[in-house]
């Protein structure tokens, strides 16, 4: 290969390798990255940076502000560790009562405060077969 | 049809595929053709059963027969015939039967194709497409088998049904769209381990795969496109690309792909790239596999992935031991590999394809680093940091811009080299026009990204032109035809170029889109009935809410008037917040769903998403987005998909 397009071939992958690099270490934008931790060792640990959990929510937990509906809290479950979550943006329409979610945001004084809330996609609607208890097919018009 | 007949002809399948491997490579031993032939019919064989079992799954969905576990958890007795027919991707093992199906056509299409071409390639290649089918095999006989029947203590009256967001009808084409993709590379794949093992690694075949990658590359863009499209019309975000693991992991091949398609012209024309071409070929098959490892392993948070299960170290292996395979053979091979020529100037069209090659890898090994940030952080210091969507845009935007520089500079360059006049000549008036709108779009005080972004678009767009307008005039003067024939009659000729450069065209389009994200605003609010709240100069006035039952949902309708900034009406958004199986007495098997409105120009988009209403009925909570230029995403994809048809239209006899 010509020498001349050969160093500028090594040129272009030490500058991107940099630029990765840099960017890895120093994101222009705090919410670029996140440190996924368990729901367990957050209660248990003080964390300051930006953080990311995953849970389920847990059962009749979800409440919605009788004057702003964007504001709801809901407790998140991962094992046995429950964490109180508040969140007050739009809110995915799988959002309810046993979804699974995964919440950004930060944790302060009890609180994790997320701005971000994601519900498991369309493609993960797994759930239990139905019986008759809860399901009957004269209730639901087609 | 008999469900039990769908399993038994997995399980035929499965030993036809072992069948035919080893009379393939007994062939290969003997050279006794009786062995090929037999290896080839198994090969038929193999693709037959797998019909016969898709087909019989593909019944009983549509008989809604729920003594199967996969049709009573994916469909039910209202689920319209359409989606019931989706359902056979909805789930686990339904989607990996239908890759295999896919699988089984190309495989069909090759073999019948090559009955009486490339003798000493075929033998290896329906090894390959074999193996492949083989390992699905495993998989769906073993595994995640989709006729396993339903395992309850009580009767299945009825079954779950499809997910209302999944009852969409680009949701039901964008997974088979991205599968006909990423299974299609199997062929060029199988193509590259045949001739590596032939030692046959001239020009014949890439010759012998170039549509088929393709045609791979056409379905893999078009679902990924169809992804974005579905995502911003029906998830509600606003956006249609958030860098989620399983969108990487479509991505990561397309980036490879598109090298490899720019890479074999240069194979083609001037039989350099030998070893990069193998390199690329085999790390877009290995990241197609790898992809269906990202989406059902689990090993990544992604909002997409599937219940996890044993079938990611499965995959895992499966993706090792194809790049070992490869790798090693073409380490064995690698001395018939090198090509005898060499590239001798930087200014020459072949020094373009591989820059422009060197920049799609480099932001390919980006996007992956960043994909699997979480795994490498968690190995190296103990704590697992997830990486979103700023990072990716931080780090891709100026690689991307480059990319988008090296798609103007590449087609005005001359293969071998361009002399310095050549090159005043070809970039003059492209330079001149990009930076005349760099200095506008400064005057108007856009950020540094957006007048990079808009001058490149308007550089390429002029590049191109001037690629067609020399063209023209070439033949114009040369055969004494109008304008717009000698331009039809140069596509004609050369559709494979000038195809490319539609192509092209579609991505700066594109491009343009993504750089109006720069503008986007948005807002969240509670409003009331007459009252009114602005967005980015629009004014939203909520002219009434109110309530409707229909068949199968109970809807929130929202009534909201749009008017600019001086007043004028503009568009009138209904958005509406919905209830599927509103009466199911299980409150937890209701399925809220917010139904947007857009109104889309060119300039802009008015995205309205209806979140939620006030318990006293009176107080609709909103989300408002106002998104520039969106739309020229959607026709860039149109454009691009109509470039790679021309490309891809055969040639009169």
């Amino acid at each position: 290969m010509n020498s001349k397009i050969f160093s500028l071939i090594i040129g272009v992958l030490l500058v991107v390798v940099f630029w990765i690099g840099w960017v890895s270490t120093n994101p222009a934008d705090k919410k670029a990255m996140a440190q996924f931790i368990s729901v367990e060792s957050l209660v248990n640990n003080n964390f300051s940076q930006r953080l990311k959990l995953g849970g389920i929510v847990k059962d009749g937990s979800i409440l919605i502000s009788e004057t702003n509906q964007l504001e709801c809290s809901f407790v998140l479950k991962e094992g046995d560790a429950e964490l109180y979550v508040n969140y007050s943006k739009t809110r995915p329409d799988l959002f309810k009562d046993g979804a699974e979610v995964i919440v950004t945001g930060e944790y302060v004084d009890g609180m994790f405060y997320a701005d971000e809330l994601q519900t498991k996609c369309a493609s993960r609607y797994e759930g239990d077969l139905r019986n008759e208890a809860n399901y009957k097919l004269e209730e639901l018009d087609t | 049809m008999n469900p039990l007949a769908g399993a038994v002809a997995l399980n035929l399948a499965f030993g036809c595929s072992i069948l035919s491997i080893i009379a393939l490579i007994a062939y290969n031993r003997t050279s006794d053709f009786r062995l090929f032939l037999v290896g080839q019919r198994l090969g038929l064989a193999i693709s037959f059963f797998v019909f016969i079992s898709t087909f019989v799954l593909g019944h009983q969905l549509m008989i809604s027969n729920f003594d199967i576990d996969y049709v009573a958890r994916y469909t039910s007795f209202e689920t319209p015939t359409v989606y019931k027919i989706s359902a056979l991707w909805a789930g686990q093992s339904g989607s990996l039967l239908f890759w295999l199906f896919i699988l089984s056509i190309f495989n069909t299409i090759t073999i019948i194709q090559n009955q009486s071409k490339h003798h000493n390639l075929m033998p290896w290649v329906i090894i390959t497409l074999s193996t492949i089918q083989l390992f699905f095999l495993v998989l769906t006989n073993f595994i995640t088998n989709p006729f396993e029947p339903t395992q309850a203590d009580f009767e299945i009256v009825n079954g779950n049904g499809l997910n209302p967001l999944l009852q969409n009808i680009t949701m039901a084409i964008h997974p088979p769209t991205l599968y006909l993709g990423y299974v299609g590379f199997s062929v060029p794949f199988a193509f590259a381990f045949a001739a590596l093992v032939n030692k046959d690694i001239g020009a014949l075949w890439i010759q012998s795969i170039r549509r088929w990658t393709l045609v791979a590359w056409l379905f893999l863009s078009v679902g990924i496109i169809l992804g974005g499209w579905w995502a911003y019309q029906e998830l509600g975000w606003g956006g249609y690309w958030a860098w989620d693991p399983v969108e990487n992991a479509s991505f990561m091949p397309w980036l490879t792909a598109t090298a490899f398609l720019h890479s074999i012209i240069v194979q083609e024309k001037k039989d350099m790239l030998r070893v990069w071409n193998m390199v690329l070929i085999i790390l877009t098959f290995s990241l197609c596999i790898f992809g269906t490892f990202l989406t059902r392993s689990g090993v990544m948070s992604s909002v997409h992935s599937f219940t996890e299960s044993s079938l990611g170290p499965v995959f895992l292996s499966f993706v090792f031991i194809i790049l070992v395979s490869s790798f090693g053979l073409m380490y064995s091979r690698i001395g018939v590999l090198r090509s005898p020529r060499r590239i001798e100037s930087v200014s020459s069209r072949e020094s373009g394809f591989l820059f422009n090659n060197l920049i799609f890898v480099v932001m390919c090994f980006a996007v992956f680093w960043g994909t699997l940030f979480p795994v490498i952080t968690e190995a190296v210091n103990g704590n697992k940091i997830s990486v979103g969507p700023p990072f990716f845009n931080q780090i891709n935007i100026p690689i991307g811009l480059a990319l988008l520089a090296l798609t103007g500079i590449g087609p005005l360059l001359a293969w071998r080299g361009t002399s310095n006049k050549r090159l005043i000549q070809n970039f003059a008036f492209p330079t001149i026009l990009g930076l005349l709108s760099s200095m506008f779009f400064i005057f108007l005080k856009m950020s540094v990204y957006v007048v990079i972004s808009f001058s490149l678009c308007i550089f390429v767009v002029a590049a191109i032109l001037s690629e067609f307008v020399k063209g023209a005039k070439v033949r114009k003067r040369k055969f004494n035809e109008s304008l717009f024939k000698a331009i039809y009659k140069m596509i004609e000729k050369n559709r494979s170029r000038y195809g490319g450069y539609i192509v092209h065209l579609g991505i700066v389009l594109m491009f343009v889109g993504f750089t109006g994200h720069a503008f986007d605003k948005e807002k969240e609010f509670g409003i009331k009935v007459g009252d009114t709240k602005s967005v980015a100069n629009y004014d939203f006035t909520l002219i009434k809410m109110y309530e409707e039952e229909r068949p199968n949902h109970y809807a929130w309708i929202t009534d909201i008037r749009v008017t600019d900034m001086f007043g004028n009406f503009v568009t009138q958004l209904r958005p509406e917040k919905r209830v599927y199986f509103h009466k199911n007495p299980d409150i937890n098997k209701r399925q809220p769903h917010s139904e947007l409105d857009i109104y889309s120009t060119l300039n802009k988009d008015i995205y309205s998403i209806f979140s939620s209403v006030s318990s006293d009925n009176l107080t609709a909570f909103v989300k408002i987005m106002v998104n520039p230029l969106v739309k020229w995403v959607w026709i860039g994809g149109y454009i691009l998909a109509f470039g790679t048809v021309i490309a891809l239209w055969p040639r009169k006899e």
